[in-house]
């Protein structure tokens, strides 16, 4: 995390010039994430609590924090619960008590009017969120358009969800910055499929109750009590000396 | 109308394979509880449970009314749930879901029918005065094993309350605060606790103290609640598949045991406080801890 | 004394938070952004739902005002039109209040209604709601003029014992200030003039606000200072919080 920089900021705060990542060139344009807005034409405020990170290289300046209600963006990959189906596609609950995003039936690998998918309300599926905004209920896909692959998208087929929190789903997601290796160190010695959701979801299946149990706790565990790599390693061993 | 989302079907295949190999997602046991805390606030019958994530909080408190006209001698004892939305969105205020009704049923049941209160105690004088005591129940966060945790929360708070002392002199009845006199503890007859069997496999598999997931998944409950000298109260089996009667005597043992368990629990609380509130005990206790 | 706050120890909640302070201790839980009732939608703006329990009985008139004022406060400081067409639903639950609370003859629902608006803020910051700013909020009590002092001290946020003993009391007045020291809230009862009023307004704005300088990141030198959880200013307390959460949540950078 060499390239940010953290401050912490309160709703109302402003954001003075010289925190934000100076425009390397005309052209690139400063993107703000959540939790910041611009008032015409320059100042920018900060409108929850949290760190203030400033990415230099992208360009970008957001807001981190870890709680609230997971708010659907483009591009975010989730986990969604079937709610019910209907007409041309089904409705999908992201998080529980929030309206219904859509996902079509013809936005999986493969389907077409003749062979639509069959999913029966409360099974989950591994979906990219194509479009969101505050106007319209989101819409998923689980295939992707230019290729017409799924790229592990689809249907989730048994194992197990286990809830965490909106940053561990995203420090899951970043490979690079996120810091969590306890995936990595448990797939050396036993094998499962994971599935992240950046709506605090995690799927894991492998294949016996007992391993999908131990992973799942692990991540749940890495997670609430906010472990270093070195204690992720220890507990990797932990569970592996448990499971075999 | 906003409904308890379901559980999807991954869950609910999972935690019933798991179940079949007699593991519980958190790892217990099938007749453990959930860690459970219990503190009470700096005022007198106010309970703090947490049974895992689950949090209840009752609180007793106490006016003079005249007595009921067909009961002149007794005092008033109401127990009041009521669910919010800070447990779960589900909850609206002023519509009382199912599981709200059921719960003030059996908490009614359990608690005030069997005459864990002795309300002819808070009789002050026969016919025109009396104690209306009210015990309100607060959910603050909602992962099942409701019934179980508010009535520990209710029972600890009874035995923590203390009411104000009343002079009666003839047909005039003074209240002393508590500035003029210790207040003193209610009678309590009997300690009844709540313990909630969720049955699987049609009543092939019992489990104590289900999570909310588990709740969302089971087939029925069974609710037994017994004082820890094992005296039943009242049994509570809404719907559901049939039953063995021979598991629900098996159940009636298993809940002996976590009663006994339960009570001993509270009253090691409530000694606990009792010590902290008395300021020269607590020296005199952390002295013989530090000593060990 | 400076308040002592949690925040996000509850489970199912979007956010929560519960605040001591005098005596008082309120647990506050924020729903939201989530799915409106169709009879309560606004095609522009969220929808924000104020529930108020009492610790003892079911909700009373006394309530029901309590959350009239807080819902018009508490919607003038949330973005209600970044999020249209979703409900914001704030509980607060008193859990205790000082023993002293009903007997010492004043409204009781001025002496709560600054930890409800404090506790009401600090859980919608644990729900990532987005604010326009925030709030801090402060009772005032204004003692009757005595022979012996024609001129009597305002009492900062006393404590229930303070207002027992300091009878009769003249005026009571509730604040609440946007961190751009904008009054957001005035509620008074009593008998007062304008230039006691006034008085009252300045102290509380002086308690509640930072040096006008330290709006936004320039203050950022109160914030380094350390271990200093006693400080009276209730911004700079607020800060304190926020900061003791965002540690938590970022401790996994620097754990081993």
């Amino acid at each position: 995390m060499a390239a940010t920089t953290a401050t912490i900021v309160l709703p109302g705060d402003l954001i003075p010039q010289d925190a934000l990542p100076a425009p390397q060139n005309k052209k690139k344009v400063l993107k703000l994430g959540p939790g910041l807005r611009q008032t015409p034409p320059t100042i920018i405020s900060a409108s929850i609590a949290g760190a203030l990170v400033a990415d230099a290289r992208k360009g970008s300046a957001w807001i981190e924090t870890n709680s609230g209600r997971y708010t659907p963006t483009a591009n975010d990959l989730v986990i969604a619960t079937i709610a019910s189906s209907a007409g041309e596609s089904f409705n999908c609950t992201l998080t529980p008590h929030t309206p219904t995003a859509l996902l079509p039936h013809l936005s999986f690998e493969g389907a077409t009017r003749k062979t639509r998918p069959i999913l029966v309300p409360n099974s989950l599926v591994y979906a990219r969120i194509l479009t969101a905004s505050t106007q319209v209920s989101p819409e998923l896909t689980c295939v992707d358009a230019s290729t017409g692959k799924s790229d592990g998208l689809g249907q989730l087929k048994g194992g197990m969800v286990f809830g965490v929190s909106l940053g561990m789903a995203r420090r899951m997601l970043d490979r690079r910055n996120g810091g969590v290796v306890v995936l990595e160190g448990l797939s050396e010695k036993m094998g499962f499929e994971v599935a992240v959701g950046r709506n605090g979801v995690v799927w894991v299946d492998a294949n016996e109750v007992g391993k999908t149990l131990a992973v799942g706790r692990a991540v749940q565990e890495v997670d609430e009590l906010g472990l270093g790599e070195k204690a992720q390693r220890k507990l990797v061993e932990r569970v592996l000396r448990g499971v075999a | 109308m906003p409904r308890e989302a379901e559980i999807s079907v991954n869950e609910r295949e999972f935690i019933l394979k798991a179940l079949q190999e007699s593991v519980r997602l958190d790892g217990r046991a099938l007749d453990a509880f959930r860690p459970l805390e219990l503190t009470f606030g700096d005022e007198y019958g106010v309970a703090d449970v947490k049974l895992g994530r689950t949090r209840v909080i009752a609180r007793i408190s106490c006016e003079v009314t005249a007595p009921l006209p067909e009961r002149k001698f007794d005092g008033i004892f109401q127990i009041i749930t009521e669910f919010s939305p800070m447990a779960s969105p589900a909850f609206e205020v002023g519509r009382p879901t199912d599981a709200e009704i059921i719960l003030s049923r059996i908490l009614e049941k359990a608690i005030r029918r069997s005459n864990a209160l002795d309300t002819e105690s808070l009789c002050i004088i026969a016919g025109s005065k009396c104690f209306a005591l009210r015990a309100d129940v607060h959910i603050v966060d909602h992962d099942g094993g409701l019934i179980d945790a508010s009535c520990i929360a209710v029972m600890a708070a009874l035995q923590h309350f203390r009411r104000p002392d009343v002079l009666v002199e003839g047909e005039k009845a003074t209240i002393l605060s508590v500035r003029e006199r210790e207040p003193i503890p209610l009678s309590i007859l009997h300690q009844p606790l709540c313990v909630t069997f969720s049955y699987f496999e049609d009543g092939e598999r019992f489990l104590v103290d289900a999570n909310m997931a588990e709740e969302q998944v089971r087939q029925a409950e069974v609710i037994i609640t017994m004082n820890r000298h094992g005296e039943v109260c009242q049994i509570a089996k809404y719907g559901g598949a049939t039953v063995d009667p021979l598991a629900l005597l098996n159940c009636n043992t298993i809940a002996l045991q976590k009663v006994k368990e339960l009570s001993k629990f509270i009253q090691q609380k409530l000694e606990e406080d009792v010590k902290k509130k008395d300021k020269g005990g607590l020296m005199a206790e952390l002295s013989a801890e530090n000593a060990r | 004394m400076a308040p002592e706050a949690s925040l996000s120890h509850l489970h199912r909640a979007d956010g929560s938070a519960t605040y001591i302070h005098n005596g008082y201790c309120i647990i506050g839980a924020v729903n939201g952004p989530i799915e409106v009732m169709r009879r309560d939608e606004m095609p522009e703006e969220a929808t924000i739902e104020v529930n108020v329990r009492p610790a003892a009985g079911v909700g009373s008139p006394k309530e029901r005002h309590l959350e009239t004022l807080l819902h018009s406060t508490l919607r003038s400081i949330i973005l209600t039109r970044n999020i249209p067409r979703t409900l914001v639903q704030i509980t607060l639950q008193v859990r205790s209040l000082p023993e002293e609370d009903g007997t010492s003859g004043v409204n009781t629902s001025l002496t709560l209604l600054p930890h409800l608006l404090n506790t009401a803020l600090l859980a919608l910051l644990s729900a990532s709601i987005p604010l326009r700013t925030i709030l801090t909020s402060l009772l005032i009590a204004l003692p009757t003029p005595t022979p012996k002092m024609k001129q009597p001290v305002p009492i900062l946020s006393p404590t229930s014992t303070e207002l027992f003993r300091t009878q009769p009391i003249a005026s009571l007045h509730v604040f609440a200030f946007s961190a751009d020291r904008k009054l957001l809230l005035s509620e008074s009862e009593g008998t007062f003039k304008y230039a006691e009023w006034e008085e009252a307004y300045e102290m509380a704005e002086e308690v509640c606000c930072r040096d006008q300088g330290g709006v936004g990141l320039g203050g950022g030198e109160g914030m380094e200072v350390d271990g200093e959880e006693a400080s009276a200013n209730l911004e700079e307390w607020l800060r304190g919080v926020v900061r003791r959460k965002v540690e938590v949540e970022q401790r996994w950078r620097s754990a081993t």
